[in-house]
């Protein structure tokens, strides 16, 4: 994924949609495409893995997203994605209202909690930013557990049934899960798409010299402000397919767990990149449905996983991608100065938010 | 007899235990620039061990050195091992930390099972001291708040008056220059993550003596931790005095004017102080 395709000219020439980042997803798309054709139980499959890695990516991805480009890590997706399943509930099952307004409605009000999250965090900077975050979605786990006439308080509300919108059913697990693959595809294309247009180059500026933007007249605090709203309503996405994945809602949802989970997959996966978000909620869907047939202590295994992850690569799953091409590369020129400089970059844009730089 | 005063020193003494875990936490926060998100799993292991060794020896002073070590050791492990070569970048030492949280919550609950305990205290702490004003109050919660201002005065003057407490001012200013004038600033920065973390495992035995200790208060004292940081200010032992007392009597008030929401107005102070001052009441412009 270290291959950058702005650095090929976008010329009318298609090769230079070719490069490996594209073939990769390409390669990954497919894969995805054809994963219920191929799995033994589907029933098992489908749900437990495909479905549970899309909306864990979706909702990861909104957090790789924030902390490559915007240099924030935020607590609160799974939060924004919490807030958008409950709106769901609310709409379609308390009120009784028709469905598609209802998710419509519903993932505006994620945005807008976006938005009104980004209000009170975006003076702060780093570490700061994380704990507001963290501690405004655990303001709304309590509410959410306690407002009984909103949320419904510990049961939640359920049950709350796939819609069938007359051209898909969603009740069938196959169209659901094509649905669930739509959404989080184009959930990376919007933050592909944002990331090249003017707005993605004046945050990504933002994110390397905050002085020197505003000192060019961007409002840093408004861009800031956008793009965490951005983020928050591609988490709502991840939202809309967690709710009709688990067909109610509670404040398991949004607990320090569910959020600490969604940590977990974009560090796996890896913090610098959109796509690998989906190889980290994979390996997670598999440790959370196979650890347990061998140890009670899967947690425990997660942990373990995650700090060997932030100990030995620190980009990530994804980030093995280099290492195994130089190791490659090693044996055919023994000189790979290249290589290994390309590896580096990598290795420090996917490398949190750092105000000392690198050390060493 | 009115209730108010008797509220406003309920949430003194719970400002008292989230005062013992906090200083921890703004400790190593002013010192190292790094959040340990494993504050909460030392306040929880601290509180476990200091009730078996209570429970066992039937010394309260015993659980309280217990859980102060206890806590003390699992931050000078977590320093050593895992974080040490990482200090500069903040961030992956938040994440480490937290994935330390993750494991010690999971091992906490299997060891310690998911029912509460209390933390045995001597009988004859057990009685009620009759205060003006107040009526009947618990002996053990006024100890306890005793304990919070000596600990809150001690480090005060040991940060403002001892040569130690030099090194660590000069250490948060600078430390490269610390450095170079001859400090080892390595083993400070190890002695001032241990104290820290042995400050919330003492604010473990604490609280469990006043309420059961539950698996999932970890996340739960970590979140109150940071709360009263942010609200007092990063790195400064008033600001955590000042931060831990609002938000002890907030939450205490809003148990009773709002009951279903004291958790949220506790964290709407943390808003309401955010969008006046980012810093924090005593914090300095970062």
């Amino acid at each position: 994924m270290s291959t950058s395709t702005s650095s090929t000219p976008r010329t009318a020439n298609w090769r230079g949609w070719v490069t490996a980042q594209n073939v990769v997803v390409v390669v990954v798309l497919l894969a995805a495409i054809i994963f219920p054709l191929v799995v033994d139980r589907p029933r098992f499959w489908l749900p437990n893995i495909g479905v549970r890695t899309l909306w864990m990516g979706t909702i990861a991805m909104s957090l790789v997203f924030l902390n490559r480009y915007v240099g924030l890590l935020s607590l609160a997706q799974m939060t924004f994605a919490g807030i958008c399943s409950y709106g769901i509930g609310y709409f379609s099952v308390t009120m009784g209202w028709p469905i598609i307004p209802s998710i419509i409605l519903s993932l505006g009000v994620g945005s807008f909690a976006g938005w009104l999250t980004a209000l009170i965090a975006v003076r702060t900077k780093a570490i700061y930013f994380m704990m507001i975050t963290l501690a405004l979605s655990q303001v709304f786990y309590s509410w959410a557990s306690q407002a009984i006439e909103v949320t419904n308080a510990r049961r939640g509300i359920a049950p709350i049934p796939r819609p069938d919108f007359g051209f898909i059913n969603l009740n069938d697990i196959t169209t659901f899960y094509y649905f669930a693959l739509f959404l989080a595809v184009l959930s990376y294309f919007i933050f592909r798409y944002t990331a090249k247009s003017q707005f993605g180059l004046a945050i990504q500026g933002i994110k390397d010299s905050p002085e020197r933007m505003s000192a060019l007249g961007y409002n840093v605090n408004r861009y800031r402000t956008a793009a965490l709203t951005l983020a928050a309503f591609v988490a709502s996405i991840g939202g809309v397919i967690l709710v009709f994945d688990r067909n109610q809602v509670d404040p398991s949802f949004v607990s320090l767990d569910a959020t600490l989970n969604i940590l977990v997959v974009a560090v796996v996966g890896g913090i610098g990149s959109l796509g690998g978000v989906f190889i980290g909620g994979l390996v997670f869907a598999l440790l959370q449905n196979f650890a347990q047939d061998f140890t009670d202590r899967y947690m425990t295994l997660t942990g373990l996983v995650f700090i060997g992850v932030l100990l030995f690569f620190p980009t990530g799953l994804v980030g093995l991608g280099p290492i195994i091409r130089r190791l490659f590369s090693r044996r055919a020129k023994t000189s790979n100065s290249a290589e290994s400089s390309e590896t580096l970059d990598a290795a420090r844009r996917a490398g949190t938010h750092n105000k000392k730089g690198q050390h060493k | 007899m009115d209730i108010w005063p008797l509220i406003l020193l309920n949430g003194l003494t719970l400002g008292a235990v989230y005062f013992v875990a906090s200083s921890g936490l703004t400790l190593i926060f002013g010192l190292m620039r790094v959040i340990t998100l494993a504050h909460g799993t030392s306040f929880l292991f601290g509180g476990y061990l200091g009730y078996v060794v209570a429970a066992a020896t039937d010394n309260w002073i015993l659980g309280l050195l217990a859980g102060l070590l206890a806590a003390g050791l699992l931050g000078l492990f977590t320093h050593q091992v895992l974080i040490r070569r990482f200090q500069d970048d903040d961030m992956r030492v938040a994440l480490i930390t937290l994935g330390v949280a993750v494991i010690g919550t999971d091992l906490m609950l299997a060891i310690f099972g998911g029912t509460a305990t209390q933390v045995p205290f001597p009988q004859n702490l057990q009685v009620a001291v009759n205060l003006p004003g107040i009526g009947d109050y618990p002996l053990i919660r006024l100890i306890i708040l005793a304990i919070a201002i000596v600990l809150g005065l001690a480090i005060y003057f040991i940060i403002a008056k001892t040569r130690f407490g030099s090194i660590v001012r000069a250490g948060v200013d600078d430390a490269p220059m610390t450095s170079a004038t001859g400090v080892n600033v390595r083993v400070v920065f190890a002695v001032i993550f241990a104290v820290g973390s042995a400050l919330a495992g003492l604010a473990g035995v604490i609280s469990g003596s006043l309420f059961p200790l539950l698996p999932g208060q970890d996340g739960s004292y970590l979140l109150f931790s940071l709360v009263v940081v942010i609200v007092g200010g990063m790195g400064s032992i008033p600001g955590a005095a000042i931060g831990s007392a609002l938000v002890g009597i907030v939450s205490q008030f809003a148990l009773v004017v709002a009951p279903t929401y004291a958790f949220v107005l506790t964290f709407a102070l943390m808003v309401i102080v955010l969008a006046v001052r980012p810093q924090g009441i005593m914090g300095r412009p970062a």
